[in-house]
């Protein structure tokens, strides 16, 4: 079995820290969401992933990734070019898929319990798609499955306004090599693009069982900065944290932390996990990181309380006001403006930012 | 939909049609590819489907 990931879209939903860079490499407790989905690509034991690339960040996503080779997998890149639906991206995939069956995940995906018992489930019987699902409060806002005792899908229904069932698919499916054939059958929708839905309807018209997989731990599709956020208290709940990194006598560390062995916590500072904390950053005298924050590489604190926020990077921040439920992008500089005249915040703000002062 | 697609032969990334027509001639995507990728590498008969059906494959 074969893995198709995809890594395309224009993140606009995560503007302005997508100008500068594709939504798959936004950091998740100081990792990019994309390098959750090759591990568990990898946990199912699918080794060898199509990469699809869009117009964006094609040479970021390659650098980070490279070969595959630094996570055990062997990675093609597939270049789709307009965004012409999830449906075309998994059709541009089909020379290196071959005649294997693939597993399509979307790179902006993150969830809790891996793939490998979706790809498990695919496995035990001939099914022409597998899907995966999960139970929502607000199945009219979601594409829902109908499914029967045994989870064979017996209806797809995109947002319906009578759903029967909460069972809302998920960006992560299974798919038998029929599907390349039902995806030249396909015409675009009503909004231009090949839609995955439509494939998985044909699949099931042409007397193809589809299987389905409910997921039971959480699930987050990181396309909105609270979603980032969310993704991240999640993982950072969840994840096994090491502190490997100098922690000052004087200074005050509780609860898990994950701390870089280059990172450092000086003496007057307060960290209360969880916090992840990555390489080459420093927590100085005076500044509190509460718990669910996760500060990237190559980043000075001074002064600041911050919690339940991602710093991306490369940032210095000396002020000593409150940050909560923020997302900063790479080199974000936050100073003081207490001794300046006239009295007031001093903003250099990139476009479609959001701020709350 | 017929979907078009192209392999570099030197690296093994592998471009859609929809790319190569809008650049005619490109760089390989792949990084540290110095392969050069043209829309004539396609066989006759995919390009001149594609272009039969080029509305397809814009946004």
């Amino acid at each position: 079995m074969k893995g198709v990931l995809l890594s395309g879209g224009t993140g606009s939903r995560l503007r302005p820290i997508t100008h500068t860079g594709p939504k798959q490499l936004v950091p998740v407790a100081n990792k990019p969401v994309l390098e959750y989905a090759i591990e568990d690509l990898k946990e199912a034991g699918v080794t060898e992933i199509g990469v699809i690339l869009g117009h964006k960040g094609r040479e970021e996503i390659q650098e980070l990734l490279g070969d595959g080779s630094k996570y055990g997998v062997d990675i093609t890149y597939i270049v789709q070019g307009n965004p012409l639906g999830l449906a075309h991206a998994a059709g541009c995939a089909r020379d290196f898929v071959g005649d294997d069956d693939f597993v399509m995940y979307l790179g902006d995906n993150i969830l809790k319990q891996g793939i490998a018992e979706l790809v498990e489930s695919f496995r035990r019987d001939d099914y022409g798609a597998g899907i995966a699902l999960q139970e929502v409060n607000t199945p009219e806002q979601f594409g829902i499955a109908d499914v029967d005792d045994d989870g064979t899908v017996t209806q797809l229904i995109e947002k319906p306004d009578e759903p029967p069932t909460n069972l809302a698919l998920i960006g992560i499916y299974v798919f038998s090599n029929e599907v390349f054939d039902v995806i030249e059958r396909l015409e675009p929708s009503w909004r231009g693009e090949l839609e995955i839905t439509d494939a998985i309807q044909t699949l099931l018209e042409d007397g193809h069982a589809i299987d389905s997989h409910v997921v039971q731990g959480w699930w987050k599709d990181t396309g909105k900065p609270e979603d980032i956020l969310e993704a991240n208290r999640l993982v950072l709940e969840d994840d096994h944290l090491e502190r490997n990194g100098h922690v000052a006598a004087d200074a005050t560390v509780d609860g898990r932390v994950d701390l870089h062995e280059t990172a450092t916590i000086e003496d007057g500072a307060v960290v209360r996990g969880p916090v992840s904390i990555a390489a080459n950053t420093v927590i100085e005298a005076g500044t509190y990181v509460g718990p669910y924050t996760s500060i990237g590489p190559d980043s000075t604190l001074e002064g600041v309380h911050i919690e339940n926020s991602v710093v991306i990077g490369e940032s210095t921040i000396q002020t000593s006001g409150k940050i909560v439920d923020s997302l900063l992008g790479r080199g974000a500089s936050i100073g003081r403006a207490d001794d300046e005249l006239p009295e007031g915040r001093r903003l250099v703000v990139g476009e479609n930012s959001q701020l709350k002062l | 939909m017929r979907i078009i697609t192209h392999t570099c032969v030197q690296c093994g990334t592998v471009v859609s049609a929809n790319e190569l027509e809008s650049n005619r001639v490109m760089k390989c995507p792949g990084l540290d590819c110095d392969n050069v990728l043209r829309f004539a590498d396609l066989p006759s008969e995919e390009r001149q489907f594609f272009l039969e059906h080029v509305e397809q494959y814009e946004l």
